[in-house]
């Protein structure tokens, strides 16, 4: 384990003061990711406010089992994360590491699933705006639902994309026993994304899927 | 500073007692969605699960239970602007004239007054 020393930058008194001031900057940063999906959510609260019945049609063509298991797949990544980070405070670096690959592991599953999904609306015509070309629901409203779908599990798939870049950086991290002890800053800050990728999906999930 | 730190974080036991109750939650949601409740309930109840899983991943995930202080307040204070987002949109759409919303089932048969429709009666004009 390198000596906690060495991590500190000139401008923070000591360790501690230094992972605070970390913590609340990926707050930060947590905030202005929230705001960004809220953007998502109120598009969709608004045209499901004006297309209720369409909005309802609409969900059923969705497959509920597919976003149930993608609900587990997520969670369970969280758990693997948040292990990952209790284990590097023990400097267990190598368990750390094995943890943070099972956790990329669960998000190539994850985009699995969606890419099984994707490849079912595209087949079925289930496609936002003026694509939308399923005969067995033509109601007014239905090729919103899919805008609304597709642009919210879409830039919700580039953030478990972008997060599980994050995790590789860290398992190689990990593994060369970069971080460990007191100086864990990285996998806390990193898992806090993934954890922001979970909660995201955590409301996708009923919403989308079981209305 | 270990100590201390060491103290206030937990063991991997309660990492799982919470990935449990996520799972728990997470069958409970579906279960509900296929019985098909009444009305907006079904929306509120699964929302209101909603709230409770993510309540959860926050405090203890991350870590919201231990680092308090201004990391709370700059969740809350997220919370706050997505609420006034959400809440100011639908307010404004609900309370419009119909026809300034875009075309819904409700209103994609009436039609706003063009050239054919008939004469109004014109007020006389004062003297």
């Amino acid at each position: 384990m390198p000596a906690a020393g060495s991590h500190v930058a000139h401008h923070f008194p000591d360790l501690e003061v230094q992972s605070h001031a970390a913590r609340l900057g990926m707050w930060l940063f947590l905030a202005t990711e929230v705001l960004l999906f809220a953007g998502l959510f109120t598009a969709y609260a608004l045209y499901r406010m004006l297309y209720p019945s369409a909005f309802l049609g609409a969900s059923k063509l969705i497959e509920t089992s597919m976003g149930a298991l993608n609900t587990v797949v997520l969670i369970t990544s969280s758990l693997t994360v948040a292990l990952a980070f209790h284990y590097s405070r023990q400097s267990r670096n190598r368990l750390a590491a094995l943890l943070l690959v099972v956790t990329i592991g669960l998000g190539f599953v994850f985009l699995g699933v969606k890419a099984v999904e994707y490849a079912h609306h595209f087949h079925e015509g289930h496609l936002p705006g003026r694509f939308y070309h399923y005969a067995g629901l033509q109601v007014p409203g239905a090729p919103m639902f899919f805008t609304v779908y597709f642009l919210m599990t879409g830039l919700h798939g580039i953030h478990v994309v972008i997060g599980m870049g994050v995790l590789t950086w860290l398992a190689v991290g990990a593994w060369r026993g970069a971080y460990g002890g007191d100086y864990t800053t990285p996998i806390e800050v990193g898992g806090m994304y993934w954890h922001l990728v979970d909660l995201i999906w955590i409301f996708l999930f009923p919403l989308l899927y079981l209305i | 500073m270990s100590a201390e730190t060491e103290h206030k974080h937990a063991g991997p036991g309660r990492y799982l007692a919470v990935w449990i109750a996520l799972l728990l939650f997470t069958a409970l949601t579906v279960a509900l969605g296929r019985m098909h409740l009444a009305g907006s309930w079904g929306l509120l109840v699964a929302l209101a699960i909603a709230v409770v899983k993510s309540t959860l991943v926050v405090l203890f995930f991350m870590h919201l239970w231990d680092h308090g202080g201004a990391n709370r307040l700059v969740l809350a204070t997220t919370l706050v602007f997505v609420a006034l987002l959400i809440g100011l949109v639908l307010l404004d759409s609900a309370t419009r004239f119909p026809l300034a919303n875009p075309p819904t089932e409700a209103t994609m048969r009436l039609m706003p007054p063009g050239p054919g429709a008939a004469p109004r009666a014109v007020p006389a004009a004062e003297p």
